[in-house]
């Protein structure tokens, strides 16, 4: 049973790890919801992908949705007022487009949601590995070249990089699961001032992700919502003890 | 006897070649016997070892049972009949969900590992979420094709098999109406499967399966000709459906479907296609709608108040409703609500 449970564990380690950075960023700019966009542009392309040529292509199709939904974020960023806005109707268009394409399938609502959210309890070992190996490669580019790049470039190689990994985490972990990993650590980060943020943020991912893992196999909990529960609930708490008082007990 | 040899075994004896299995947990014994012989304590700590041995054997004993886990709650209900108290029988499912989508948990996987034998319904209800489960569990004796695997759905004839499989035209189950449990008339070749199924691989107990399973037939006999007898007097209404779940109940009854409320299978209904059924409805005739407990039933009732149709929410599984307690009141059940 261990091994199952080492191997969500990781995943969940995994995911942080870039996530908690994008996850930072995206608080900072005040664009939390891109990843449920972008999430939901690569959804749809799944589902494109399953109803017009029965399941082939189906990660570039849905990578080209998910990228085509980064720079859409992108270039509003520039050009519009009301970005949050923006990406929330983006979020929506995404969530009902799917529906409306597989409306015309049998259980084909069933059969997209086992493509997508798969459960973070069925990822095998080396599916892990190999993601924790881009990732970290992916993490690297960004650590090295995103203070160097200023203005459209900046952002277009943030998305860019932004779209590629929430494609691929989404078809890990699910869309909730991923949303959770990217803005509970970070959050909390951010209460702590100070430097060394994403090495907080880590470590409180860490915490989290082991309580929720534990608590499922300790209560027999579906483990995906146990994740998101923990880390959700961990944030909404510290976000509510208040500032000041905080500091006054230390 | 294992009792008596062991009371009666001399100390001295304990390092010959009858060593018995447990002299491994004695390694204090050697030390004492070095110091003045204390017959009583020694009879005392053999005493202990004999509790402790029949302690130890206690789980042995249970595991010795056949550990049998199917999907859905109905299969081990009737598992059960057949098994008694010989085997342990777990489902994975709730009675009160949809079938076709289960939410894993870690104990589905952690009973996948432990079983010996894992009975499905089989005909794609399962292709949503077993799977990946088998794939984690990785037990090989009850992996599909394995002799610790039984797929009930090849016991009976299914319905509805389409002849080729496309998408367009709703066939995503390309075995045919995966819902055959739900006519009475078919629960005893699947008890048959299962009786044989038990007795190949527990042949110990074959005679007690066989004589359980002999008055459950009988049981079953009685009670579906009672059912029967009831459902017959449905023979020729019309009926609209949520999803055909009982297609093979209302096609041995003559009960006549007339629509059904999802456009294609596992799609929530439509505008359109409720101005479709309203056509139908407003033709007059239709006796019952049937409902499912775990979809919508917004579009049921729109409809039911509109025509003054009676909606007929119907259990589909042993545990859907608190009547449903087993395969034999989950009928019991349908037949009664049918009767209202």
């Amino acid at each position: 049973m261990n091994d199952i449970l080492v191997s969500a564990f990781f995943l969940s380690l995994v995911l942080v790890g870039i996530h908690a950075f994008f996850g930072l960023e995206v608080i900072r700019r005040g664009i939390i919801f891109t990843d449920l966009a972008i999430g939901q542009m690569a959804a749809l392309g799944a589902a494109m992908s399953l109803f017009f040529l029965d399941g082939a292509l189906i990660y570039p199709v849905s990578l080209a949705f998910a990228l085509l939904g980064g720079l859409l974020i992108a270039w509003a960023a520039r050009h519009t007022d009301n970005l949050e806005a923006f990406i929330g109707l983006l979020y929506a268009f995404g969530i009902s487009a799917v529906y409306i394409v597989l409306s015309k399938s049998a259980h084909g609502m069933e059969e997209f949601q086992r493509l997508m959210a798969s459960d973070i309890l069925f990822t095998p070992l080396e599916e892990v590995i190999k993601t924790a190996v881009i990732y970290t490669a992916l993490g690297a580019v960004l650590f090295f070249l995103y203070r160097r790049f200023e203005g459209f470039w900046k952002d277009a190689l943030f998305f860019t990089a932004f779209a590629v990994t929430v494609t691929s985490s989404v078809k890990l972990a699910g869309v909730l699961i991923v949303f959770s990993l990217l803005v509970s650590p970070a959050l909390i980060a951010l209460r702590f001032d100070g430097r060394f943020m994403l090495i907080k943020a880590w470590a409180i991912g860490t915490v989290a992700n082991l309580a929720a893992i534990i608590a499922s196999y300790k209560l027999d909990l579906p483990t995906g919502y146990t994740v998101v529960f923990v880390n959700a609930l961990f944030a909404i708490a510290v976000s509510m003890v208040p500032r000041r008082r905080r500091e006054a007990a230390q | 006897m294992k009792t008596k040899s062991l009371r009666a075994l001399p100390e001295t004896e304990t390092s010959t070649a009858q060593k018995p299995p447990w002299a491994a947990f004695s390694r204090f014994s050697p030390r004492r016997r070095s110091k003045k012989p204390n017959t009583h304590h020694a009879a005392s700590v053999l005493r202990f070892a004999v509790i402790l041995a029949l302690l130890l054997w206690a789980p042995a004993l249970y595991a010795g049972k056949l550990k049998v886990v199917t999907t859905y709650p109905y299969i081990a209900s009737i598992t059960e009949q057949i098994g008694g108290d010989r085997i342990k029988v777990d489902h994975l499912a709730r009675g009160d969900y949809d079938p076709h989508t289960i939410v894993p948990k870690p104990s589905f996987i952690a009973r996948l590992r432990r079983a010996d034998l894992l009975i499905i319904s089989g005909a794609q209800l399962e292709i949503g979420w077993l799977p990946p489960l088998l794939r984690q569990a990785g037990n090989p004796t009850v992996n599909p094709g394995a002799k610790g695997f039984l797929d009930l759905s090849r016991s009976v004839r299914l319905i509805d098999v389409p002849k080729s499989v496309s998408r367009e035209q709703g066939d995503i189950h390309p075995d045919g109406n995966p819902h055959y449990y739900l006519d009475p008339n078919n629960i005893p070749l699947l008890a048959r499967s299962i009786l044989t199924k038990l007795s190949a691989l527990d042949s110990r107990n074959a005679g007690y399966y066989r004589s359980r399973h002999g008055e459950f037939a009988k049981l079953w006999n009685a009670k579906s000709a009672e059912w029967n007898r009831k459902l017959a007097l449905l023979k020729g209404k019309k009926v609209i459906e949520y999803h055909k779940n009982f297609d093979y109940l209302l096609r041995r009854h003559g009960i006549l479907l007339a629509g059904t409320i999802e456009p294609l299978p596992g799609i929530p209904p439509t505008s359109r296609h409720i101005e479709e059924l309203e056509k139908i409805m407003s033709g007059g005739g239709i006796s019952f709608i049937l409902q499912d407990v775990y979809n919508s039933d917004d579009a049921s009732r729109h409809l039911s108040k509109k025509f003054n149709v009676p909606m007929v929410k119907l259990p589909h599984d042993v545990g859907a409703v608190p009547a449903a307690e087993g395969i034999i009141s989950l009928f019991d059940e349908i037949v009664r609500r049918l009767g209202q």
